[in-house]
């Protein structure tokens, strides 16, 4: 029972109760990163690390927080877990840490690590919020890097840096579709997503 | 044992956890700095390489330090007497930028005097002996690739810009850029932070950059023409006029103007070389 439980919760936020198809949330950053796939996988294994280690930290001290400072609690944490990241990405990414420049910073204030915290890590044990941290961060990671791999090729006919649909300026066919670069697109395809999730999953959607 | 929601209990747990966090996150930066600098210093030689056109295009496995002690030499050059500076070699830690501005011995303040001129490009304080770098053929010099910085938006934009020497004359016309590059920065990502984007540092190359009396005639403007002239970035009028200032700062009088113009006589036709 207790091992299903488990796997639900780890599962769970990957499709069916998906952090940004459903609940709508960290958005500004699958804006900002999606242009190519490399930083989006970056980024998604970021926020993911960054969602379980802080989800489960604050568990640990869940039945010591304060209730007056515990949003707080919560942000210094996950800030400094942030901040950890950061320092690593600097020391052994460097050119992708430039690339994400001030996006790593800005993990602090994607919604999903700070709702996990709030609403799931406050009222369960470490480890299962650990899990639950992963869930939501693979169930960001699948859709960031879904958007990443159609952006990449279809703006710049790459897949992870190597040609795949050749440009007509480098000699090949394919005339690049420019909205694909900019952020709007990854609106559209945002959008299209949770057409499409609800349109498989009517449960999901709002009621009239 | 103190009451969980006990004003005590709030400030033990603030506290503590307030340390903990420091400590951790203190540590590991001081741990990871090495390499940190490391990786700068290595990004900093490329921009230098992408500026003189000598970074590769498909650099995967390249060595940057290596590429870069090939072709690359640095030279300190004195920016009040516009000479080459004998008492410093290229790397010693006094002259660092960042040192030198701090120390008043070794840098001094942009005043609007003759010496140092106006602060146009908003940097406050200007070191005495900059290190520059050149790309030679033999004895003949090819590039010159020099460090820049000014205020944009938001920060200073730090970075280089190289000028070809290869073709040049005795008229100033005929000096050219090869690149742009800016390797340090904190202007709007997508807005001012364009000023990384290479489809932008495209358009740099073959501008020219003075005129016959040696007047910095190379910006940064909107719907660019003739030869002088780059496209603005869009959305990002502070950081464009921004890169225009630190280019009429940098290459006029006040900066590498005067060494840039002796380079010049020393290597254009008609001028004994030192062959």
């Amino acid at each position: 029972m207790a091992e299903q439980n488990t796997k639900k919760i780890l599962l769970d936020p990957v499709i069916e109760n998906n952090p940004i198809t459903l609940q709508i949330l960290g958005l500004c950053s699958a804006l900002a990163v999606t242009t190519n796939l490399n930083t989006a996988i970056v980024m998604a294994i970021a926020v993911t690390l960054v969602t379980a280690c802080s989800s489960a930290a604050v568990a640990y001290i869940r039945n010591s927080i304060p209730s007056s400072i515990r949003i707080i609690v919560q942000m210094t944490v996950i800030a400094s877990m942030v901040i950890v990241v950061d320092q690593f990405l600097q020391a052994f990414a460097f050119s992708l840490s430039q690339k994400l420049s001030v996006f790593v910073g800005l993990i602090i204030t994607n919604c999903i690590v700070m709702g996990r915290a709030e609403a799931f890590a406050m009222k369960n044990s470490p480890w299962i919020s650990f899990v639950d941290g992963i869930g939501n961060g693979l169930g960001y990671s699948v859709i960031l890097i879904i958007i990443g791999f159609v952006r990449e090729l279809f703006g710049s006919g790459k897949v992870l840096g190597m040609t795949v649909l050749p440009l007509v300026t480098d000699g090949g066919w394919y005339v690049p579709n420019g909205l694909m670069l900019i952020s709007p697109s990854a609106f559209f395809l945002i959008g299209l997503l949770v057409w499409l999730n609800r349109t498989i999953r009517p449960g999901q959607m709002e009621k009239e | 044992m103190l009451q969980r929601d006990s004003i005590a209990n709030t400030f033990r747990v603030a506290i503590l956890l307030c340390l903990v966090c420091s400590v951790a996150v203190s540590s590991l930066a001081v741990g990871l700095r090495s390499t940190q600098q490391r990786k700068k210093e290595e990004f900093r030689q490329q921009n230098i390489l992408k500026a003189a056109g000598l970074w590769p295009e498909d650099a995967g496995n390249v060595n940057t330090t290596e590429l870069f002690q090939k072709n690359i030499q640095a030279v300190v050059v004195d920016l009040t007497t516009d000479q080459i500076a004998e008492k410093w070699s290229a790397g010693d830690p006094e002259i660092e930028t960042e040192a030198a501005l701090r120390d008043v011995n070794l840098s001094s303040t942009i005043d609007g005097g003759d010496e140092t001129g106006n602060d146009v490009a908003g940097i406050r304080r200007r070191e005495q002996f900059a290190t520059i770098y050149e790309v030679r053929d033999g004895d003949r010099l090819k590039t010159v690739i020099l460090p820049i910085r000014g205020y944009g938006l938001w920060s200073t934009l730090w970075g280089f810009i190289a000028i070809d020497y290869s073709s040049a004359t005795t008229d100033p016309q005929s000096l050219k850029v090869v690149g742009l590059t800016y390797y340090k920065h904190a202007e709007t990502p997508g807005l001012g932070g364009e000023v990384d984007n290479p489809a932008w540092q495209q358009k740099w190359p073959d501008k020219k950059v003075f005129d016959s009396d040696w007047s910095v005639r190379l910006e940064v403007a909107k719907n660019a023409t003739g030869d002088y002239q780059v496209d603005a970035l869009s959305g990002a009028t502070l950081t464009s006029n921004g890169v225009s200032n630190m280019l009429l700062y940098w290459l006029g009088d006040s900066g590498y103007g005067p060494y840039l113009k002796s380079l010049l006589n020393q290597q254009a036709p008609g001028t004994p070389s030192k062959n």
